[in-house]
């Protein structure tokens, strides 16, 4: 009852991570030589052969394209995920992208985080900052939504603490913070909507075990 | 500038083509669920909030639309069927020893957060088969379905079959407390595998057990996968569930619809009151499941009354906004006539027009004026099947 092939399409974060998944999906043989112009002005780039289709979003964006089908598979920072909270299917750890998500402020303030006093945790990422102070340590806070340079709120007094990405760590040590609590680690994630991993079960099962071939080889 | 009044954020009007395709389709899908033999009923759209609360378990009470009234109980907009259905069951049927079939089409309202490109309200049609426990009630009800999606015009679709007993048996087995439960339970639904062997990597449980859990996410697929998930436990309730869903597969097979079946072992639904089957329908060109059901045998005795039931229900503007990405659509009636007049003509108009509808063309007037000539009215009627012009 098959009829013609239908498009694949891939929604991929934005910048380094996208690059890296390229790099990846090369490996087990798909490759879409459209992406590699620099000067490309276009959104959605095909691979007619395999008939795949890939296109570009800023991260928060990609588990909305993917929970509404605009694209049955997504590539994304575990972040991301956890942040936006989407029905989707979290099915594949690609092992790049790879850093930890951090409680972080002064020495000073690694005290104030056993009581229960009321701190303001300044973050990106107000969703995971809730579930950890609400959820997991059952500490009432008051959390500030910031977009940018969150290591500048407790340097200038606006939050105790923040809840943020920590890579190397070199950014908090320059400004004098340190890293208070692990909430989690994170990598670069393989996301499929729930309905396309059903109608199109055989491509998406080959194509991620494919992908996980590579993966534990390399790793 | 003359101020437009907008409809609120998550509903919306629904005009010409788009309307009539959907009254069409849920009159189809009406006509297969009555030649089931279920019986038609109407309930309230909104009840108080304990029919919708935390015990019956549908969604997250923050999700409901609530008010008060006179005497400040607090009254909801029904975000779901089945706890209505349930309540209206037990409360007429209540002496009845056989089972009662009944169908139903209305709104459901859900207050889901903003700017998500979600509806807050949309039509439901469903039927519900109250007072019979066996798997050819199961097994009726996932036919049913199949009937109605083939009935709406769609070719490619899938329903997923699951059994929440399955879980259940393994993590009582386990031991696991009702928190760390629902958790595994999220993780499972959305095939999160790293997210189980993470939660579980310092629980003590036996490592079998472990390997179970982390192997949900696969156990979906052909029937096949009732023999792999055999493997994974000797658990007796667990076994149980699986010889449920083999029997109902060997039903399906003679109501001749298993091709457009299969298993889905880690379709955990959100909604508690599930107790055995759960059931999905999924199609291309809409990101959520058109169908929806499954088995709830103590959802009735909240309300008053020991029966099992089985249950489903078509989302109506779902399965519409597939048909129309699938370029699906229902015939509409092309008896559609305009009958053009001028003012001293009415009186034969008007018997003209009841001859004509007698005879079962829809006939709309359309009275030619100083400002609506007849070239104007003409126009207007060109996409008409039929003109009458006096």
């Amino acid at each position: 009852m098959e009829k013609e092939t239908r498009y694949l399409t891939f929604a991929l974060t934005k910048g380094r991570l996208a690059k890296k998944t390229m790099e990846l999906f090369e490996q087990i043989g798909i490759s879409c030589e459209e992406m590699k112009d620099p000067d490309s002005r276009k959104l959605i780039f095909v691979n007619e052969e395999l008939k795949l289709r890939f296109f570009l979003a800023k991260g928060p964006d990609v588990p909305t394209y993917v929970e509404y089908g605009a694209a049955d598979i997504g590539v994304v920072g575990r972040d991301t995920i956890q942040e936006e909270g989407r029905k989707i299917h979290e099915v594949l750890d690609l092992g790049f992208g790879k850093c930890r998500m951090c409680v972080c402020g002064p020495e000073s303030a690694r005290q104030r985080l056993n009581g229960q006093e009321l701190i303001r945790v300044a973050t990106k990422y107000p969703g995971i900052a809730k579930d950890y102070f609400y959820n997991r340590k059952n500490q009432t806070v008051e959390i500030i939504k910031l977009n940018g340079s969150i290591e500048l709120a407790p340097i200038v007094g606006l939050a105790e603490v923040i809840v943020d990405i920590v890579e190397t760590g070199s950014t908090l040590r320059e400004n004098g913070l340190v890293v208070l609590e692990e909430i989690c680690e994170l990598s670069a994630r393989v996301v499929v909507n729930p309905v396309s991993m059903r109608m199109e079960n055989e491509r998406i099962t080959g194509l991620l075990s494919r992908l996980n071939d590579v993966i534990t080889q390399e790793g | 500038m003359q101020k437009i009044l907008h409809t609120p954020e998550g509903v919306r009007d629904i005009y010409s083509t788009e309307c009539e395709q959907k009254l069409i389709l849920q009159e189809k899908l009406h006509n297969v669920i009555r030649s089931f033999g279920y019986h038609d009923i109407e309930t309230p759209t909104f009840e108080y909030f304990d029919v919708f609360g935390r015990d019956i378990g549908t969604i997250p009470s923050r999700e409901l639309f609530k008010f008060f009234d006179r005497e400040g109980e607090t009254l909801v907009l029904r975000p779901d069927f089945t706890p209505s259905i349930a309540r209206a069951a037990a409360k007429y049927f209540l002496n009845e020893d056989m089972a009662v079939r009944l169908t139903y089409l209305g709104n459901t309202f859900i207050n889901n957060s903003s700017y998500q490109g979600r509806l807050k309200e949309t039509t439901q049609i469903g039927g519900e088969l109250i007072g019979d426990d066996s798997a050819d009630a199961d097994a009726e009800s996932i036919a049913l379905t199949v009937q109605l999606l083939l009935a709406s015009g769609l070719k490619d679709f899938q329903i997923s079959i699951g059994h929440v007993g399955f879980f259940h048996a393994l993590a009582a087995e386990a031991g696991l407390d009702e928190g760390l439960t629902a958790q595994l339970q999220e993780l499972i639904a959305n095939k999160n595998t790293f997210g189980v062997q993470k939660l579980l990597s310092d629980k003590e449980i036996p490592p079998a057990q472990k390997k179970a859990f982390s192997s949900f996410t696969g156990l979906f697929g052909t029937q096949e996968i009732l023999a792999k998930a055999r493997e994974l436990t000797e658990n007796a309730q667990a076994l149980s569930a699986l010889d449920r869903l083999q029997e109902i597969w060997d039903i399906l097979c003679m109501y001749g619809v298993s091709k457009y079946v299969s298993f889905d072992l880690g379709m955990l639904s959100s909604y508690m009151y599930y107790t055995g089957i759960t059931f999905r329908g999924y199609t291309f060109g809409t990101g959520d499941a058109v169908i929806k059901g499954g088995r709830y045998d103590r959802l009735l005795h909240c309300f008053g009354k020991d029966a099992p039931a089985v249950g489903f229900v078509a989302v109506v503007d779902e399965l519409l906004s597939a048909l129309s990405r699938q370029k699906i659509t229902q015939e509409i009636s092309c008896s559609h006539c305009m009958l053009l007049y001028e003012k001293d003509q009415l009186s034969e108009a008007v018997t003209k027009a009841s001859s004509l509808r007698s005879q079962g063309i829809e006939v709309e007037l359309v009275r030619i004026t100083e400002d609506r000539t007849r070239e104007k009215c003409r126009n207007y009627a060109k996409n008409c099947t039929l003109v009458v012009e006096l």
